[in-house]
Parts: C-alpha cells; sequence; structure tokens
C-alpha cells in the first residue's frame, strides 16, 4: 500500500511539472489580454525561450543567464509585436500568426548546432524533504525553482490584477483605451509594458521545457503548447486562478492518458491523445459558466487596434 | 476665488474641413455658459481642446491669465478643468470606485469617504461596488461627475450632457449644476437644444461652421432668434399645401396586412388596410413601439406576410424583396442611419453602389465601376448640399444631418414614385430637420408619393395630407390632415377614441 501512495505522489508531482510551461505562458498571454492585446505568438516565443535558453546554457555553463537570457529573448521578440501592433498600428491576429511562424523558423535555425548535446541537471530544492512525507514529499519538495515560482504567478497575478492600482489600470486600458487615454493614462505604455511582460513569461516557459523538463534542445520541441495556453486564456475567460485548474487538469490528462496507453487500456490510442484537449475544454466551459461574470473578465478592447486622436 | 476662462484665437483644421477658426471667447465664474450649435459646427472640437485630448494648430487658452499648456487630458486635469463627455469615458467593466479610484492620488480609504460626501452633498445614489455596466445612463453621467468633483474642478464642462437622459434625469441634472454654479465652478454647457439653453444658461455663444457668430445674454434671446443664430438664416416656416384632389389614382394599396410574431419585443399588426395617392404623403403617427418599426419593414419587403396584398402601381408587390421593390421604384428611409441604412465604416461612394439598381450600371460583368459611381455620388452630395465633396470620406464621419441627407439623396436619385421614410428627422439639428422637410414637400410637389412613418407629431402636421394613427399594431381611421389637431393625435396615440 506504502508504494502505491508514494506512486500517486511521484504521479502528481510529474503532472505538476507538466503543467508548469502552460501556467508560465498563460499567465503571462492573460496579462497581455487583459491589457486589450491580443498576441497569438506565444507558441513562437515559447520556442525562443527555449532554444535561446538552452544555447546560453551550452555557451556559459550558467543556468542562472541561460534562464535570464531566454526571458530576456522573449521580450526581445514580443518587442517586434508590441512595435508592429502598438506603434504601427498592424493588425494583432495576422502579427501574431507571423510571430509564431517566424519563431518557429528563427529557432530550427539558431539550433541546429544545438541537438544531440545533452543537457546539464537542473538544481532541485528540498530533495532531502522529498522521501520524508508519504505522499506530500514527492508533491511539495525536491523541483525546481521555476516549478515553484509558476505555481505562484497565478495567485501573484489575480492579486495584481484585482489589488493594484497597476492591475486596475491594466484592466482599464483593456476595458476602453479611448476612456483610458482620456484619463490621461498613457495606454500605448502600459499595453507596451504588458506585451513585453507575456513574452518573458513565454520566453521563461520555453526555458523550461529545454532546461529543466526534457533538458536538451529538439526542433519544435513547444508541440502545440503555445497554442494550449492560447486556449487555455480564453476558456478560463481570463481568470488566473481558472488558468492554474485548466493546466492542471490539461497535464493530468496528458500524463494519465500516457500511462493508460502503457497499461494496454482497450480504446484507441488516438482518442486518448485527444482526452487532455476535449477534458481541458470541457471543465473550463463548466467551471465558468456565469456569464456575468464573463462580461466582467472579458477585456473588451480585446484585439483593437488603439490610436490616439492628435 | 473667482474664475477666469479665456480662450484666444484658437484653430485646429482637419483635412477637408475647418473644425475651429479662430475661436475666442470668454468665460468667468458664478454664469453657466451655453456653446450652441449644429452638428459639426466645432464645438466638440473645441471642448476636445480645453480637455487636452486634442492639441489645436493655433491659439492659445488662459486661466486665471496663465497661459495653459493643454497637450494631454492629464494637464487639462492639472489645471482643475473637469470634462463629462458625450461619449462616457468609463470602464464598463470596473466597479464604480474602480472607475473613481483610478487616477487618485489618495489611498482607497480616505477616497471612499471623499465619495461619499459627495453623494450626501448632491443627494446622488449610487452603489459605488457595481460594475459600471449596471448603472443606468443618468447615473453614469453621474459617475463622471463626480471623477470631476473629486479633483475639486475650477472649470466643468458638459458635453451633450442631455442627450442620453430621460426627463426626470435631465431636471436631476440642472439642479446639480446650478449648485455647482453656486459654489463658484464655471460651468460651459455645449448643446444644439435650444430650449435647454434658455432654461439653464445665463450666457451663450453660438458656434457655425467653426466660428464664433455671436455671444449674448440668454434672457434677450428667445427659440427663433437662437435658431437663426445657428443655422446662419432665417429659417423659413415650412407649411405645405395640402394635395386635396380626391380623383387621383391610388398608387399604393395595402389590404389585409397581418403580422404575428412570437417575439415579444415585436408588435403584431392587425389588419391594416391603407392606400396612397399620387402626389400625397400619407402620414403614420404613433407612439414609438406600436408597431412602426414591422409595419416599415413589411413596406420594405424584409419581412414578408402571408395573404397580405400590397399593390403598387396595379402590380402585386407583396412577395418581393427591397431590391426588387426597388426596381418598381419604391424607396426606403430606414429609422436607425447607422445600422439599417448605411454601412459606417465604408465610403461614402461605396455606400452610394449599395442602393444599386438595374438601370444604374455601377456594375458591369461582375465588375465595380468606380467611375460610374463616383461621379453619381459626387452629384448626389451636390445635389442635397452635404457639407463635404470628397466621395472617399468615411460615412461614419459625416454628422446625423448629413448622412441622412445622403441617404435621401440615395434613394430620390432614382427618381422613386414611392418613398417610405420612418423618422427621417430623429436626432437632428434644425437646419438638418428644416432641408428635409422641404426635400419630403418637394417630392410631393413632383406628383410622387410619400409615406412617412414618424414619432414627431408636429412634423406629421407639418408634412401631411391625410393622417392615421398606429396603436398596439391597429391603424385607426385615416383623416384628412386639415381636421386633425396635435390633441386629437394625441389622444389616438394614447389609445382613446375621438368619435
Amino acid at each position: 500500500m506504502s508504494l502505491d501512495i508514494s506512486f500517486i505522489g511521484i504521479l502528481i508531482g510529474s503532472i505538476m511539472a507538466s503543467s508548469v510551461p502552460l501556467i508560465l505562458a498563460a499567465s503571462g498571454e492573460l496579462i497581455t489580454e487583459r491589457s486589450g492585446v491580443l498576441n497569438l505568438g506565444v507558441e513562437g516565443m515559447m520556442i525562443i525561450g527555449a532554444i535561446s535558453g538552452f544555447a546560453l546554457m551550452v555557451l556559459t555553463d550558467n543556468l542562472f543567464i541561460a534562464i535570464v537570457g531566454s526571458m530576456l529573448s522573449g521580450v526581445i521578440i514580443s518587442l517586434i509585436f508590441g512595435f508592429l501592433t502598438q506603434s504601427l498600428l498592424t493588425n494583432h491576429v495576422a502579427t501574431g500568426l507571423a510571430l509564431t511562424i517566424f519563431g518557429i523558423g528563427l529557432s530550427a535555425m539558431l539550433g541546429k548546432n544545438f541537438v544531440g548535446i545533452p543537457g546539464k541537471e537542473f538544481p532541485i530544492l528540498f530533495s532531502s524533504l522529498r522521501e520524508s512525507i508519504p505522499l506530500f514529499g514527492p508533491i511539495l519538495f525536491g523541483h525546481s525553482i521555476v516549478l515553484y515560482f509558476a505555481f505562484a504567478l497565478p495567485f501573484l497575478t489575480n492579486y495584481f490584477l484585482k489589488k493594484t492600482k497597476l492591475g486596475l489600470v491594466v484592466r482599464a486600458v483593456g476595458d476602453s483605451p479611448v476612456s483610458a487615454s482620456n484619463q490621461g493614462i498613457n495606454v500605448i505604455l502600459v499595453r507596451y509594458c504588458c506585451i513585453l511582460y507575456g513574452g518573458a513569461m513565454c520566453g521563461l516557459a520555453g526555458a523550461y521545457l529545454s532546461l529543466i523538463y526534457t533538458p536538451q534542445w529538439i526542433e519544435n520541441m513547444t508541440a502545440g503548447r503555445g497554442w494550449i495556453a492560447l486556449a487555455l486564456v480564453v476558456f478560463a475567460t481570463w481568470s488566473p486562478i481558472k488558468v492554474l485548474i485548466g493546466a492542471l487538469i490539461f497535464g493530468g490528462i496528458t500524463i494519465l492518458q500516457l500511462h493508460m496507453q502503457a497499461i494496454g487500456f482497450r480504446i484507441p490510442v488516438q482518442f486518448l491523445s485527444a482526452l487532455p484537449y476535449l477534458m481541458t475544454i470541457i471543465v473550463l466551459v463548466v467551471i465558468s459558466r456565469d456569464s456575468r461574470k464573463i462580461k466582467l473578465n472579458t477585456p473588451t478592447s480585446l484585439g483593437r487596434i488603439f490610436y490616439k486622436e492628435k | 476665488m473667482a474664475t477666469d476662462l479665456r480662450i484666444s484665437n484658437i484653430s485646429k483644421i482637419y483635412p477637408g474641413c475647418i473644425a475651429n477658426d479662430n475661436v475666442s471667447l470668454q468665460f468667468k465664474s458664478g454664469k453657466i455658459y451655453a456653446l450652441l450649435g449644429e452638428n459639426g459646427a466645432g464645438k466638440s472640437t473645441l471642448v476636445k481642446i480645453l480637455s487636452g485630448v486634442i492639441s489645436p494648430d493655433n491659439g492659445e487658452v488662459f486661466l486665471n491669465e496663465k497661459n495653459l499648456k493643454l497637450s494631454s487630458p492629464l494637464d487639462a486635469k492639472k489645471n482643475k478643468i473637469g470634462m463629462v463627455f458625450q461619449h462616457f469615458n468609463l470602464f464598463e467593466t470596473l466597479s464604480v470606485f474602480e472607475n473613481l479610484s483610478i487616477d487618485a492620488t489618495e489611498d482607497n480609504k480616505s477616497l471612499r469617504l471623499r465619495i461619499n460626501e459627495i453623494l450626501k452633498k448632491y443627494n446622488f445614489s449610487i452603489d459605488l461596488d457595481v460594475p459600471v455596466l449596471n448603472l443606468s445612463a443618468g447615473q453614469k453621467q453621474k459617475v463622471e461627475i463626480i471623477r470631476c468633483l473629486l479633483r475639486s474642478p475650477k472649470v466643468l464642462i458638459m458635453d451633450e450632457p442631455t442627450s442620453v437622459l430621460t426627463e426626470q434625469e435631465t431636471e436631476e441634472l440642472f439642479i446639480s449644476l446650478k449648485k455647482f454654479c453656486d459654489e463658484g465652478i464655471l460651468i460651459i454647457y455645449i448643446t444644439h437644444k435650444l430650449k435647454e439653453v434658455l432654461s439653464l444658461c445665463d450666457e451663450v455663444a453660438v458656434m457655425r461652421k467653426g466660428k464664433v457668430v455671436s455671444v449674448s445674454e440668454t434672457q434677450n434671446e428667445r427659440v427663433e432668434t437662437l435658431a437663426n443664430k445657428m443655422v446662419g438664416q432665417k429659417l423659413a416656416k415650412i407649411k405645405k399645401k395640402i394635395n386635396i384632389s380626391k380623383n387621383k389614382d391610388e398608387i399604393f394599396k395595402v389590404k389585409h396586412l397581418n403580422f404575428y410574431s412570437d417575439d415579444p419585443f415585436e408588435t403584431n399588426l392587425v389588419n391594416l388596410n391603407f392606400s396612397v395617392k399620387k402626389g400625397e404623403c400619407l402620414g403614420i403617427a404613433g407612439i414609438s413601439g406600436n408597431g412602426q418599426n414591422e409595419l416599415f419593414q413589411i413596406l420594405s419587403g424584409e419581412i414578408i406576410t402571408p395573404d397580405t396584398s400590397i399593390i403598387f402601381r396595379n402590380k402585386e408587390i407583396a412577395k418581393l424583396n427591397p431590391k426588387q421593390r426597388r426596381e418598381y421604384l419604391m424607396a426606403f428611409s430606414p429609422e436607425d442611419r447607422i445600422s439599417q441604412a448605411a454601412v459606417p465604416e465604408l465610403k461614402i461612394y461605396e455606400n452610394v453602389a449599395l442602393n444599386n439598381f438595374k438601370s444604374s450600371n455601377f456594375f458591369e460583368k461582375g465588375l465595380v465601376n468606380e467611375k460610374k459611381i463616383k461621379e453619381h455620388s459626387k452629384k448626389i452630395l451636390s445635389d442635397f448640399s452635404v457639407n463635404t465633396d470628397n466621395v472617399e470620406l468615411k460615412s461614419q464621419f459625416l454628422s446625423g444631418g448629413n448622412l441622412q441627407k445622403l441617404i435621401l439623396g440615395r434613394e430620390l436619385i432614382t427618381a422613386p414614385e414611392l418613398l417610405i421614410c420612418y423618422n427621417p428627422t430623429w436626432g437632428l439639428d434644425v437646419g438638418a430637420i428644416n432641408y428635409i422637410h422641404e426635400t419630403l414637400i418637394k417630392i410631393n410637389d413632383q406628383e410622387k408619393s410619400t409615406i412617412l412613418i414618424s414619432t414627431d407629431t408636429e412634423e406629421l402636421l407639418k408634412l401631411s395630407d391625410r393622417i392615421a394613427v398606429i396603436y398596439k399594431g391597429k391603424l385607426s381611421k385615416i383623416m384628412p390632415s386639415e381636421e386633425v389637431t396635435p390633441e386629437k393625435l394625441g389622444v389616438l396615440m394614447g389609445g382613446g377614441s375621438i368619435d
């Protein structure tokens, strides 16, 4: 019996680990979208974060520089998006899609020389406590610092949006940029900041994949997680806590269906592979049915171009 | 302390239009000032300049002889100029308190205290913790006013504040404004409603085509004098010569018009029968929501009802769609200019092309004949004195009056035998209303017919040869308009009987 309990602990631990990139990317994108900007370039920013993190780790042999560098690379690539959509007033959707295509291509090119190089072990925290408590040990302890940060992030995001002045400003800009501008808020600046923050979080999400989750560089290794993160934000109706729930469900079912496939359940593999997508959407739709709340959380100006009257 | 606001030689030029042309004005606290003008006269541009939303090309603003540099809304706020826009600048999804706290410098606790003081002082009742989207228009406006009051303004500018208010809310607003005025706040009140100017304001500046044309005390003015100044010419009193020749042909005849709908927001129509003679205007009066919408849609062919017979120029057209009806020379002008009659995002000439009729040759072999459409549009713009000659302009930049002229022009240039219009002068200023009334009378003079569905009794009495009243989907007896008085119409519109 004790074996089963420790197995469950490890299983939950691995589910948590697999949801980290989704939580990070979705939390970042949530802030961006709350300011009224729809950045469909999440996948592209993640993959750029993944390759630059891994490349920096190989080149400098310093994980701290690698992590910070991956976030910076996310910032830089999202700056392209910000400049195009905010300063040149291009269409958000088209620009975001282009960013993803660009990111995937650029990462493949940059990553050519890094294929096949083994990664470095990422330090884990509280590893000694891991074995001390039967069920909760593997759940609570023995993870990377990025995982702890990722799980705190939705709560911090929620606090930021609901309780701080800056959060209020972000929501106001997303609700009505024209009103915000007339109130003397620098809408373009706020939106730039939100875009860059989203870029940093996506970069970090990518680095988590290439440095911690599967420490190596594989072309196209984000494998659609950016799109899932985008969908999570929408189906979680722009609520950070629901993003966390959605990411855990998605991660959980992904891991579980892998186990089910391994055990040899007589369910078509294709169906099992589709299960995480299906269940996540169903659960999120069910928990966010309150149409009044949806209306209050949805950034009214999402995806609309704002320009200042002169 | 007394406040003195002086605007000196302000100019603002947009491509194709001079919004403000050397405007100079002076305001002193203790009085309520009206800034009066038609739509498009430049009032809104001027107040946007005063509130720092846009910068003037030329000119200066002085507050107590201090030259203000208003390059952003923040500058206006810092200089204690408060502004309530016509379209509210509120964040719908945020709570009232959040809306008010967004630009506050103090902590939430003392802010809440101050807001409550203001609520009490002016007798406003607003729940601070509900989202703004749950508030009525009047309450939203109060939130805007509170936002200004929190910064203890010296100047408060109200841009067409009553356009969204009910009668009751308007009265409340006027009481508050008078209170603010007594407390030494300088109030500038922008409007195109003449009666409001006379009942509320002490002094009035009239603007026309970007210029200030008159400044005077309201006690020396009457509605007529102000209207004439606003329009720039003596408004001709329009009165139609009534067409009573009884032996004219019936050009349009409706029999057994019934409409039944499950939608609780629609009105059922019960057995309407009427006819229109050549060169006649048939007026249909009624309080809105008594079936006018449905009637208009059935007459225009948007809704097809079974068993109804509509004979137009001796042909049965009850089963035809709007386009086919147009080919038989009917024309339509719906109530909602923005969403039904025109597409605001399209350019003027594109909107003209929407109404493509067979003989127009706008489209050849599936291709757009742009040159022809543009020529045609230019003709409409000049024939119907729309205040631009730029057919490339997006229609959303036209004021309501100009848009309505464009729509009427588009409909009339095909020389229709019958024009059906629904509230054609809704929300327009006096000048535009006059123009449209003259146009409608001209149509009748040319032996063409009109059906005028309107909620404006004055308009109906002015233009119709015969009038009927629609009440809860039923049509009254059709009466010659010389037998109709406003009182009679009022009784019928309220569901009474006059026999």
